[in-house]
C-alpha cells in the first residue's frame, strides 16, 4: 500500500485520541480535584531508502541519507498536576489541598487509593469518608456528641464535645506526595493509585516541607481551562481534516497511475 | 563511477512519478506529525541525476516551531540553535521535544523515560522550587545544581531523523556555549510542520503527477503511430 495512505491514517487516528481526551477534560470541568490530562505523539520509525553516500571525484562530495518517515503514534497521556482553582464553599467537611499531596483512604481492596478531592462526609461509624465512602487513612473518628468541626492548615481535626468550651484534638489528616505524580494510575472517582514509575508515596502532615496546606471551607476546582481546550479541539479537527487530504491526495494519485494503462 | 545514465521521455516520466510519490509519502508524514510536539519536518529535493532521471533526496528542516506556555517547571524548549541530548538504549540521542517529568527516583527523564544529561550525567532533582535558566542552568530554591547538556551539529552536518522525536547526531556534535543557548522554561515547541505549505505542496505533487502522467501516456500514442501508421505500405 502507498505509504503516504498509511502515513496519514496514522494522523488522523491520532487526533482521533487527542479530541477523546480534550472531550475527557471538558467533560471533568466541574469535577473536584481533577487534573487535566493532554496526550503527546511522537514519529514513527523512518524509513532510510539509501544510507549517505559518498560520491568520487577530485572533491568527496556526501550525499545525506535518504529518509521517508512513516506517520506518527500516541507516545503517551499526560496528566498535568497544577494546581486547580481554589473554591470557597463554606462547608466545614469540604477541605482543599493547596499545593502537592494527595488524601490517603482505604480502598474496598484493602490497598490504599489517593486523591485530591476533599469533599468529605462523615459516616454512620462516625468516620471521616470521602465522597465515595471510602474512610481517610489514618482514621479519623468524630465523636456523636461533637459540635464546631475544625480542620486546621496541618491537618488537626478538632471538635467541641458536648458543653466543653475548649476544643478537643480528635485525629490528624494525613497526606502523601510521590516523586511522580503524572505517574499514578488513574483509577476513576478521582482516586489515583500508585505504580512503578509514581514512585513510594511519601507521608507527612499538611504543610509540612514539600507537602501542601489544607484549606477547610474551599475545594479544589478542576484544573481544566475550556479556552484552551477549545483551541485544541479545532486544532485537532483541522490537522483530522488535512490528514484526509493526504489520504484524498494519495487515492488521486494511485487513480491517475491506474490510467497510464487505459 | 556509473557510465552516463541513458534516458528516454518514457524512463523520464516514469522517474518522475516515483519522484512525486516518495514527495507526497514526505509531505505525509509532515502532516500527520502537524501535533508532533518538537518534530522537524523532512523536506524532499529532487535531483537531476545523469541528463533527465530525477531522483529524491531528504533532509531534515530545522526551522524553529512555535512556543507554547504551558507552565509545567520541567517542560522546556530550546529557541534557536541546539538539541536535548538523552541517553537511550542505543546511544545518546538529539531531541527538540522537552516535554520532560521526573520519575520514581525524581531523576528527569522524557516521556519514553531516557534520562536526560547534564554536564555530570543523569540529572536528580532534589525538593524545592526548580528554575531553569535560559543557559540551561538548574537551579534549586536558587541554587544551582547543573547545566543541562544543549548541543548542535555542525551546519550542514547529516541529521538522521529516528522517530520518537529523537536526532541521531554524527561526529560533529560540540556543546554551544552558555552564552549563546535560549532555554525556556514551562514552553514546549510545537511540530514546525507549515500545514499550509504543505496543503500548497500537496496540491503541486497532484498536478504535476497528472502532468507526468500525460507525458508518459503522450509518448506512448507517438510511439503507437510510429508502429502502426509509419508501417503500413502506402
Amino acid at each position: 500500500m502507498n505509504p503516504a495512505l498509511r502515513a496519514a491514517a496514522t494522523g488522523m487516528m491520532a487526533q482521533q485520541t487527542r479530541t477523546e481526551v480534550i472531550a475527557n477534560n471538558l467533560a471533568n470541568v466541574n469535577t473536584a480535584g481533577f487534573k487535566r490530562s493532554r496526550a503527546q505523539f511522537e514519529d514513527l520509525l523512518y524509513q532510510t531508502i539509501q544510507g549517505q553516500q559518498v560520491l568520487g571525484g577530485t572533491e568527496a562530495e556526501t550525499l545525506p541519507a535518504i529518509q521517508v518517515g512513516r506517520g506518527t503514534r500516541l507516545s503517551g497521556v499526560q496528566r498535568m498536576h497544577e494546581q486547580g482553582p481554589i473554591e470557597q464553599t463554606g462547608r466545614n467537611l469540604d477541605v482543599a489541598i493547596e499545593g502537592e499531596g494527595f488524601y490517603q483512604v482505604q480502598l474496598p481492596n484493602g490497598e490504599l487509593g489517593y486523591t485530591r478531592d476533599g469533599s468529605f462526609q462523615i459516616s454512620d461509624q462516625g468516620v471521616l469518608v470521602t465522597n465515595s465512602g471510602y474512610a481517610v487513612q489514618p482514621p479519623v473518628r468524630i465523636p456523636p456528641d461533637s459540635s464546631e468541626l475544625t480542620i486546621s492548615v496541618t491537618g488537626v481535626v478538632s471538635v467541641r464535645r458536648g458543653n466543653d468550651l475548649m476544643p478537643t484534638e480528635v485525629g490528624r489528616i494525613e497526606i502523601a506526595r510521590f516523586a511522580n505524580p503524572s505517574g499514578l494510575l488513574n483509577l476513576g472517582q478521582n482516586m489515583l493509585a500508585p505504580t512503578t514509575a509514581s514512585g513510594q508515596p511519601i507521608v507527612g502532615f499538611p504543610n509540612d516541607e514539600g507537602m501542601g496546606r489544607l484549606q477547610q471551607g474551599s475545594l479544589e476546582g478542576s484544573n481544566v481551562q475550556i479556552v484552551q481546550e477549545m483551541v485544541e479541539m479545532i486544532a485537532a479537527q483541522r490537522a483530522y481534516e488535512i490528514n484526509s487530504k493526504s489520504i484524498k491526495t494519495a487515492d488521486e494519485m494511485g487513480q491517475i497511475a491506474n490510467n497510464i494503462v487505459s | 563511477m556509473p557510465g552516463p545514465v541513458q534516458t528516454n521521455g518514457m524512463s523520464s516520466a516514469a522517474a518522475a512519478l516515483q519522484m512525486l510519490e516518495r514527495r507526497q509519502a514526505v509531505l505525509a508524514n509532515n502532516l500527520a506529525n502537524a501535533s508532533t510536539r518538537g518534530f522537524k519536518g523532512e523536506m524532499a529535493f529532487s535531483r537531476i541525476m545523469g541528463n533527465a532521471l530525477a531522483a529524491t533526496d531528504t533532509a531534515v528542516d530545522l526551522t524553529q516551531g512555535t512556543l507554547t506556555q504551558t507552565h509545567n517547571p520541567f517542560d522546556l524548549a530550546v529557541e534557536g540553535d541546539g538539541f536535548f541530548v538523552v541517553n537511550t538504549p542505543n546511544g545518546e540521542r538529539f531531541v527538540r521535544n522537552g516535554s520532560f517529568s521526573l520519575n520514581a527516583n525524581r531523576q528527569l527523564v522524557d516521556g519514553k523515560g531516557n534520562a536526560v544529561m547534564g554536564e555530570n550525567g543523569p540529572i536528580t532533582i532534589p525538593n524545592g522550587r526548580v528554575d531553569i535558566d535560559a543557559a540551561g542552568q538548574i537551579q534549586i530554591n536558587g541554587k544551582p545544581l547543573t547545566m543541562l547538556r544543549v548541543e548542535r551539529v555542525a551546519s550542514g552536518a547529516d541529521l538522521q531523523h529516528e522517530g520518537g522525536t529523537m536526532f541521531v547526531p554524527d561526529a560533529s556534535r560540540q556543546s554551544i556555549p552558555a552564552g549563546e543557548r535560549k532555554v525556556q522554561q514551562g514552553f514546549l515547541e510545537e511540530s514546525n510542520v507549515n500545514a499550509m505549505s504543505a496543503m500548497t505542496d500537496m496540491l503541486s505533487v497532484l498536478h504535476r503527477y497528472q502532468a507526468a502522467q500525460k507525458t508518459l501516456t503522450t509518448i506512448d500514442t507517438v510511439r503507437g503511430i510510429a508502429v502502426t501508421d509509419l508501417a503500413k505500405p502506402v
